[in-house]
C-alpha cells in the first residue's frame, strides 16, 4: 500500500442522495437508480445528450465524475497522467438483461446500442471521453465490495510512471435498478490517507 | 408521406433516447450525422437499421448503402416508402 | 532486468488443441478451426467462428479431474490446472493470487465465476476479475506484474483467461456489422471484419529469480478518449501504450498485433505502430487462425508468441496477402525466421471497446 496516497475529493450516490465531500448535492425525494441519475443530471444543468444513451452503470459513472470534478481547474485539457479504475460486483448485469430482451425468439432484433454497453469497462471509457483522459482505464469485478482489494489495485496503478492521479471507485448497478456508487480521486498530497478504513467510512454516507 | 415522417421522427427520438426533443425540432432535410444536424454517430446508424426492419420490415444489408439512406429524415422516409413490407 | 517478472508456466486451449504445443503446431501448419456455423446458439444468421467441440472439452475435463461446472468455468479451471502444474506451485498457498480475465464469462455475473474458481482451488484470496473488454488478457498480465512488484506477501500470480461464445455475443457483433462472412483477413486490403473464437489460457507469474526464461519487463494500458466502440483515427491510446514501453531493450523481434481484421482496428494499429517508429518491425496477427477469443486473446496470443520467439520464428498471418492499411506495416503472410540471440523480445498489442489499448514487452534470456 502506498503511504503517500490520499483522498481529498469523493462523491457518493445511493438511496436518493448525491453527496460530495460530505455535503449533500442533491436529495431527491424517493427517486433512486436511473431516475436519481437523471435528476442529478438536470440539477447540475449539464448539456451532454449522450448521457441519455448510456446504460445505468455509465450514467452513474458520468454523474459521479461531474460532481467530483465540477470545480477542477483546466478540466478539459487532454491528460495522460490520470487513470480511471473502477470496481463493481454486478458488472453490467442490468444492461445484459436489456440486451437479452432484444434477442428472444419472439422479438429478435439485436440492439447494437444496448450491446456496446454490455461491457463493464465502457463506463471507464465514457469518463475518459468526457474528460479527455488518455491514461490507463481499468475495470474490475469483485465477488463483493472489498475495500482492501480496491485500495491495493488503485495504489498499484501508480506503478505506471505516467499515472499521478486515479479517479477510482465502486459503482454497482445490480439488476434491481438500484445504484450504489462511491467514487474518489486518489493522489499524493493533502487529504485523508487512502486506506480501507477510509473507504468503509465514506461508504456509510447515505 | 407526412404521416410517415412524423412517425419516423417519434420513433427515432424514442429509439435513440434524444432527450427533450420533439418532432418539430427535427428538420426533414437536415443531416442526421455530423455538425448542424442531430449529431448521430455510428452506433446510432446501426440502431436505425434495426428500427427500419423492426418497424417497417425494411432490411438494409449493406452499411455503405446506409450512408445515403440515413442522410436525412426525408431520405429515410423515401427509402421506406419504396421498400416497406409492413 | 530489475523489474522483470518471470513467467513460470503457461497453458493454452483452443479448438485446435489443449496444449501450447498443439496450438503452436497448428499455427505452423496453417490449420484453423474457423468454420461457418448455421443455427448455432439459435443465432438467426450464419456466422464464421472457431468453436470448441463440447464433447472433447468434457473428456479433457475428466482427464484433469474437473466435473460439475458449466462449460465456461470448466475451461477456465482446466487452463489454470495445466499452468499451475507446469509452474509447480500450490494454488491453495496463501502466497498465490488469481486473476480471471474474461468479458462475458459464463453469461451470468462474472463474480460467480470468480467464486467458482476460488472454491475449486481452495484459494486463500478472492479472485479479481479483470473485465477490460478485448484487452482483458493483457490488462490482467500488466496488473498482475504490478501486484508482484508491490506485494511482498504474494509470490505467484495465476492469470486465467477464457471466453466462450454465445447467442448474446454473436448477435451483438452481428448487430454492429463487425463480423466477416469468411475466415478473417488481418491487415489485408480485402478484410471484411472479424470472426469470434473460443479459447482458454493461463500464465503463472513469479518474482524475478534472475535465471533464464521469459519475463514481462513492461506494460501499459491507455485510453483513446475518443469513442466507446470505434478506435481512434490517430491510434492515440495504442501509440501511447507503445511509447510507455520504450526504450525497447533488446529490440523486438516482432509485434504480435491485435489484428481483428475490421477496417478500423487494423488501420488504427498501422498508424500507432508507424507513429511509434516501429513500422520496420515484423508484425504477426493470429486471428485468422483462432478468431477473436476476446478475454482469452491476450493470454493465448502471448503464449504462442513466446513459443515461436524461442524458436526464432515469426508466426504467419493467416488470411493476409495484400497490404491494406494507410501506413506501412511489416506484415507477412508466411512464416519468417530470425536468428535467436541469447536475448529475445517481442511486443504484444491489443485494443478494445471502451477505447482501451494495451501493450506489453516480453523478453527472454537463455
Amino acid at each position: 500500500m502506498d503511504e503517500k496516497l490520499t483522498v481529498r475529493h469523493w462523491c457518493r450516490i445511493a438511496s436518493g442522495l448525491v453527496i460530495k465531500d460530505g455535503e449533500v448535492v442533491l436529495h431527491s425525494g424517493g427517486e433512486n437508480g436511473v431516475a436519481l441519475l437523471a435528476a442529478a443530471y438536470r440539477h447540475l444543468g449539464l448539456n451532454y445528450p449522450k448521457f441519455f444513451k448510456m446504460d445505468a452503470l455509465s450514467k452513474a459513472g458520468f454523474v459521479a465524475g461531474e460532481v467530483l470534478l465540477s470545480d477542477e481547474k483546466d478540466r478539459f485539457e487532454p491528460r495522460e497522467d490520470r487513470a480511471v479504475v473502477l470496481f463493481s460486483s454486478s458488472g453490467c448485469e442490468a444492461d445484459d438483461i436489456h440486451y437479452r430482451e432484444t434477442i428472444t425468439d419472439g422479438n429478435y432484433y439485436p440492439s447494437p446500442s444496448l450491446f456496446v454497453y454490455t461491457l463493464p469497462n465502457v463506463v471507464t471509457g465514457e469518463l475518459a471521453i468526457r474528460n479527455l483522459y488518455r491514461g490507463e482505464t481499468s475495470a474490475y469485478v469483485l465477488e463483493k465490495f472489498d475495500a482492501k482489494e480496491i485500495v491495493r489495485l488503485v495504489s498499484e496503478a501508480f506503478v505506471d510512471e505516467k499515472t499521478k492521479s486515479v479517479l477510482a471507485g465502486w459503482i454497482d448497478c445490480p439488476d434491481d435498478g438500484s445504484v450504489d456508487a462511491m467514487v474518489f480521486l486518489a493522489e499524493e498530497g493533502e487529504g485523508e490517507p487512502l486506506k480501507p478504513e477510509l473507504l468503509y467510512k465514506l461508504f456509510e454516507n447515505k | 408521406m407526412e404521416n410517415l415522417i412524423n412517425d419516423l421522427k417519434l420513433a427515432i427520438i424514442d429509439t435513440l433516447n434524444l432527450d427533450g426533443m420533439t418532432p418539430e425540432d427535427i428538420d426533414d432535410n437536415a443531416p442526421l450525422f455530423g455538425e448542424g444536424g442531430l449529431g448521430l454517430d455510428s452506433i446510432d446508424v446501426l440502431e436505425l437499421i434495426v428500427l427500419m426492419e423492426k418497424k417497417y420490415g425494411v432490411k438494409v444489408i449493406n452499411p455503405i448503402e446506409g450512408k445515403h439512406i440515413f442522410g436525412s429524415i426525408a431520405t429515410m422516409a423515401e427509402y421506406i416508402t419504396q421498400h416497406r413490407a409492413k | 532486468m530489475s523489474d522483470g517478472i518471470l513467467i513460470e508456466g503457461f497453458s493454452a486451449l483452443s479448438p485446435l488443441g489443449f496444449t501450447p504445443e498443439e496450438n503452436y503446431r497448428a499455427v505452423l501448419d496453417g490449420r484453423s478451426a474457423l468454420r461457418l456455423h448455421k443455427g448455432e446458439f439459435g443465432v438467426r444468421d450464419p456466422f464464421v467462428a472457431s468453436l470448441f467441440d463440447r464433447v472433447a472439452v468434457r473428456q479433457e475435463a475428466l482427464r484433469e479431474g474437473v466435473s460439475g461446472y458449466g462449460f465456461f468455468d470448466t475451461l477456465a479451471i482446466i487452463a489454470a490446472c495445466k499452468a499451475v502444474r507446469e509452474a509447480g506451485i500450490d494454488p491453495a498457498s496463501d502466497k498465490v493470487l488469481f486473476f480471471l480475465s474474461t468479458i462475458k464469462g459464463a453469461g451470468c455475473p462474472l463474480s460467480e465465476s470468480a467464486k467458482i474458481l476460488r472454491e475449486h482451488f481452495e484459494l486463500k484470496h478472492p479472485v479479481t476479475v479483470v473485465s477490460n473488454a478485448c484487452i482483458s488478457g493483457l490488462s490482467a498480465l500488466v496488473v498482475a506484474r504490478r501486484a508482484l512488484l508491490r506485494r511482498s506477501d504474494i509470490e505467484h500470480i495465476v492469470v486465467v483467461g477464457a471466453e466462450v461464445q454465445s447467442r448474446f455475443i454473436v448477435t451483438g457483433f452481428q448487430s454492429l456489422k463487425a463480423l466477416s462472412d469468411e475466415p478473417c483477413r488481418p491487415f489485408d486490403a480485402d478484410r471484411k471484419g472479424l470472426n469470434l473464437g473460443e479459447a482458454a489460457a493461463a500464465v503463472v507469474l513469479g518474482r524475478d529469480t534472475s535465471g533464464p526464461g521469459w519475463r514481462i519487463t513492461g506494460g501499459a494500458i491507455r485510453n483513446d478518449a475518443n469513442h466507446i466502440s470505434g478506435p481512434s483515427r490517430t491510434g492515440e491510446g495504442s501509440y501511447n501504450a507503445l511509447k510507455a514501453l520504450m526504450p525497447l531493450d533488446p529490440a523486438p523481434a516482432f509485434i504480435s498485433v491485435h489484428g481483428t481484421a475490421t477496417a478500423y482496428n487494423d488501420e488504427m494499429e498501422s498508424i500507432a505502430i508507424d507513429r511509434a517508429g516501429l513500422s520496420d518491425v515484423p508484425v504477426s496477427a493470429l486471428k485468422g487462425i483462432f478468431g477473436h477469443t476476446m478475454g482469452a486473446a491476450g493470454l493465448l496470443e502471448s503464449v504462442l508468441s513466446m513459443k515461436a520467439a524461442e524458436d526464432g520464428i515469426i508466426l504467419p498471418t493467416a488470411g493476409f496477402s495484400t497490404p491494406g492499411t494507410s501506413r506501412p506495416v511489416n506484415v507477412s503472410a508466411a512464416l519468417r525466421r530470425f536468428e535467436p540471440s541469447s536475448k529475445i523480445s517481442f511486443i504484444k498489442l491489443l485494443s478494445g471497446f471502451g477505447g482501451v489499448n494495451a501493450a506489453a514487452f516480453f523478453t527472454f534470456c537463455k
